[in-house]
């Protein structure tokens, strides 16, 4: 397969790990308000963690060194504690009437979903970038 | 000795142009791709890349134009946008996408012209 578009790989691993991202994002928002998970402590924030993947195949490459690609190392837990409030006839009340909440700040999470967001419409705009440059090289020799 | 007929500066020059346009498209994919990721330096064309080929294209030496290479390196003037190292500003790097690619629409156009000024040469049809 002839490769017209060079940066695509780049641009689809980065499309990828910001999908992953904005995925992360809606799982703290609806979980926001969990206060009982499935090992029954109230839920906690999901973050990812971004590094860069050096590619085998771009190896060879004399500039692989310096163009690494985007990827998800790992999503991790969040060990902030969330706040707490007093409702004693909330089911997971404990013994003084006090609810632990999870640690997920709903405007945090929209800021982080608002550059998600725009990281990704901008690398929507290098791989339409990258399609009109291939078709004006296809062009070559028209006339 | 049909070499000769795709061997004028000129058109060498063009084509090496082309060449860098397309290794600086990737420099900014790479910048915009890791635009979110901890301690990652911004790459560009290399700096030198520009006066090989002035130099170059000045000495009218078809050997030198066709051996250039673009190289892509670090961008050692990039400044950290925010505190995790990062040096990637996202509306620089797509102002330099929009350039980059009307550059290589304009590139384009000038290899076509040389190979379409050999073809009137050749069979003295405007067209």
């Amino acid at each position: 397969m002839i490769n017209l578009i060079p940066s695509l790989p780049r641009t689809t691993a980065a499309l990828d790990a910001e999908r992953t991202r904005l995925e992360v994002i809606a799982q703290n928002i609806a979980n926001s308000n969990t206060t009982r998970g499935i090992d029954g402590r109230p839920y906690q924030r999901q973050q990812v963690v971004f590094e860069t993947a050096l590619q085998q195949a771009q190896a060879k490459d004399c500039n692989s060194a310096t163009s690494p690609q985007p990827q998800v190392s790992r999503i991790q837990k969040d060990s902030r504690p969330g706040p707490t409030i007093y409702q004693p006839g909330h089911p997971d009340a404990d013994a003084n009437g006090m609810v632990q909440l999870p640690n997920v700040n709903i405007y945090e999470e929209m800021a982080d979903m608002i550059v998600a967001s725009r990281t990704y419409d901008a690398n929507v705009a290098v791989f339409k970038n990258g399609r009109a440059m291939a078709m004006q090289a296809l062009s070559i020799g028209k006339h | 000795m049909i070499d000769a007929l795709f061997n004028q500066p000129g058109y060498l020059g063009a084509k090496r142009m082309l060449d860098a346009t397309v290794k600086r498209h990737e420099a900014i994919a790479a910048n915009i791709a890791n635009a979110e990721t901890p301690h990652y330096k911004r790459v560009d064309l290399a700096p030198s890349f520009r006066a090989e080929l002035q130099s170059a294209l000045a000495s009218q030496n078809a050997g030198q134009l066709a051996s250039l290479r673009p190289q892509l390196a670090a961008d050692p003037q990039a400044l950290p946008v925010n505190r995790d190292g990062n040096t990637v500003n996202l509306e620089h790097e797509l102002v330099e996408l929009g350039q980059n690619t009307l550059q290589h629409a304009v590139e384009t156009q000038l290899v076509n012209a040389s190979l379409l000024k050999l073809r009137m040469a050749i069979t003295g049809k405007s067209s």
